[in-house]
């Protein structure tokens, strides 16, 4: 059986990715995709430590309600981008440059 | 005290008024087509109006009732939190005003302002009034997303999709860092209830305490990007600059004013035990944080040629301020902050209101659209002098007062160097607000012709809003006393 410590250590992995991804990738869609994994990391954290800490349900509502606003603040954020690729044609950050005192 | 979910229901029917307000504003706005929405437009507003004033009466009815926790204890009713909600209701009712008239909002869209920014507002009521880390997630969330379309809409104008984008995107990551923070809290201290994390604590030990602090950092994320603190601040002077001038206005009081006192709540019932190693360093990080946001909100004010700009930069500064009453951690200071907010919420108004309707006037918002107002509108002149005057914390104006009570709880603590700071930054804000009041009264104006904005009901309008900012400069104590009885929840 795996232990709490092989899921915290799993989480910290997709932690350390999203992190990266936002820091290193310059696509829009690929920054949207690096915060899913952080959320994704967060949601796996709740569900670990509720199965080994402490055994109510908090940590699996609190999961659940993490992929259902994960999937709603993509869809958002996938209209805005697209929006912005039909103003400029492009999906890199740095083409982001309008508002720049 | 908890209740069954029957009886919550009674308890919550301010939140349920503005659910049903907005569901019914949706059917209004798609039962027309685009022919005979001008006949629609009228039923939108008045419809929204009402259902913020019944939700304005029953949070009156509730104010300084026995703070209850309804929904299983996920939520708490109190003083604290119906006061801050009165003042978002507030806010949101002036934001709508003002979107109904501003040119800066496309005709086809306004409908959708008025929907969105009761959205918004039930988020923020959410935030405020949430007792548990799952509230306060799906709060600050309804307050994020539904802001990150307001934002964007100038559907076609580069800057404002751009405003969007940037909010959407650090508002993600933002969320992120701060549930995974809270996901450390929920295994070290195995509870998601607010009134249960004192408890817990104290039955940390020091070593255990220590390990919790980069987890209080990742929590602390996700607040300071929704209140502009630096270092995550941002975001915030572009996305005030994109979002055109309503969305800004909206954007600088009520989600503000939400994740200020959602703060208040977070660190009172976090930290309002004992004192310990965490607390201190929770403190000590409160207090870096907000001597910068203050230094770094008023000194880039300084050099900025839009008045919408500048005003969102002084709205950084003015959050700064607020945080001190979030760190002195008692009593005192969270009255002050609702002092503060009250405040705030008039002087904010009535500042973007003339800055709107000179910008629609003038087809921007610089410094130099000011010119010689004095003489074209000596009212809205006078007003805006006030405002002003109040924004930079003068006395015998309320800003003095808000001013003062915040550093008589900092003064309180000892905690003097940050008082000299708050107030030395209440110097520099000066410069730039006189800056306006200078061009308004001693330069020339362009030309005579009269802002077509300023029209009688609109005058009216706005004088009505400054005016507490006139009286609640002398006329303060019923206010104290009120927000003073305004106590949080602690268990």
């Amino acid at each position: 059986m795996i232990s709490l410590n092989g899921y915290l250590i799993i989480s910290f992995c997709l932690f350390l990715a999203g992190m990266t991804v936002m820091i290193a990738r310059k696509n829009i869609i690929a920054i949207l995709l690096g915060v899913e994994l952080i959320l994704n990391a967060a949601a796996l954290n709740f569900a670990a430590y509720t199965r080994f800490v402490n055994q109510n349900l908090d940590g699996h509502v609190m999961s659940l309600f993490i992929i259902v606003i994960a999937a709603a603040e993509a869809a958002v954020g996938l209209a805005i981008v697209i929006r912005f690729f039909q103003i400029k044609e492009t999906i890199h950050i740095d083409d982001a440059t309008e508002l720049q005192s | 005290m908890a209740l069954n979910y029957l009886a919550s229901i009674s308890h919550y029917v301010p939140e349920l008024i503005l659910c049903l307000t907005m569901a019914g504003l949706i059917l209004i706005e798609s039962a027309y087509d685009r022919g005979v929405k001008g006949s629609a437009k009228g039923m939108m507003y008045w419809g929204a109006y009402l259902g913020l004033l019944c939700s304005f009466v029953y949070l009156f009815k509730a104010l300084g009732t026995e703070p209850l926790q309804i929904f299983t204890r996920s939520i708490v009713i109190d003083s604290f939190g119906t006061l801050a909600k009165m003042i978002m209701v507030l806010g949101t009712a002036g934001a709508i005003f003002l979107g109904r008239q501003s040119l800066d909002i496309y005709e086809e869209v306004k409908s959708e302002f008025v929907i969105l920014t009761i959205g918004v507002l039930i988020g923020g009521m959410l935030l405020v009034s949430a007792n548990n880390m799952l509230l306060f997630y799906i709060g600050i969330e309804t307050l994020s997303i539904l802001s990150y379309v307001m934002a964007s809409l100038k559907k076609n104008d580069e800057r404002s999709s751009e405003a969007g984008l940037k909010y959407s995107l650090y508002g993600g990551v933002t969320a992120g860092l701060m549930l995974f923070g809270m996901s450390h809290i929920f295994g070290v201290l195995g509870t998601i209830q607010f009134t249960e994390i004192i408890p817990a604590m104290a039955a940390l030990t020091k070593a255990q305490a220590l390990v919790l602090m980069p987890a209080f950092l990742l929590f602390f994320v996700g607040i300071g990007y929704k209140i502009a603190c630096v270092p995550f601040h941002m975001w915030s002077p572009d996305v005030y600059e994109g979002s055109p001038l309503p969305v800004t206005n909206f954007f600088s009081i009520v989600p503000k004013i939400a994740g200020i006192v959602a703060f208040v709540r977070v660190t009172n019932t976090f930290f309002g035990g004992d004192a310990s190693i965490v607390r201190e360093t929770w403190v000590v990080l409160l207090m870096i944080a907000s001597a910068l946001t203050m230094t770094v909100g008023n000194v880039a004010a300084i050099g900025q040629r839009s008045v919408k700009r500048m005003l969102a930069y002084s709205s950084i500064s003015h959050a700064g301020v607020m945080m001190l009453g979030v760190l002195v951690i008692d009593d005192l200071g969270a009255r002050a902050i609702l002092f503060y907010a009250v405040t705030y919420l008039f002087m904010t108004l009535a500042a973007f209101f003339i800055t709107s309707f000179v910008q629609d006037h003038y087809g921007n918002d610089h410094f130099e659209r000011f010119n010689g107002l004095m003489k074209k509108h000596p009212l809205m002149s006078i007003v805006m002098v006030i405002v002003m005057f109040s924004l930079a914390g003068l006395p015998p104006l309320s800003g003095f007062v808000a001013k003062f009570n915040i550093l008589a709880a900092v003064v309180s603590k000892k905690y003097y160097v940050l008082a000299v700071i708050a107030a030395l930054n209440s110097v520099v804000s000066l410069y730039y607000y006189m800056k306006v009041v200078r061009l308004m009264v001693f330069k020339d104006a362009e030309s005579d012709e009269p802002v077509k904005g300023f029209i009688f009901s609109n005058q009216v309008v706005i004088t009505v809003i400054a005016l507490p900012v006139l009286l609640l400069g002398v006329f303060w104590e019923k206010l104290i006393v009120i927000a003073g009885g305004a106590k949080i929840f602690l268990q």
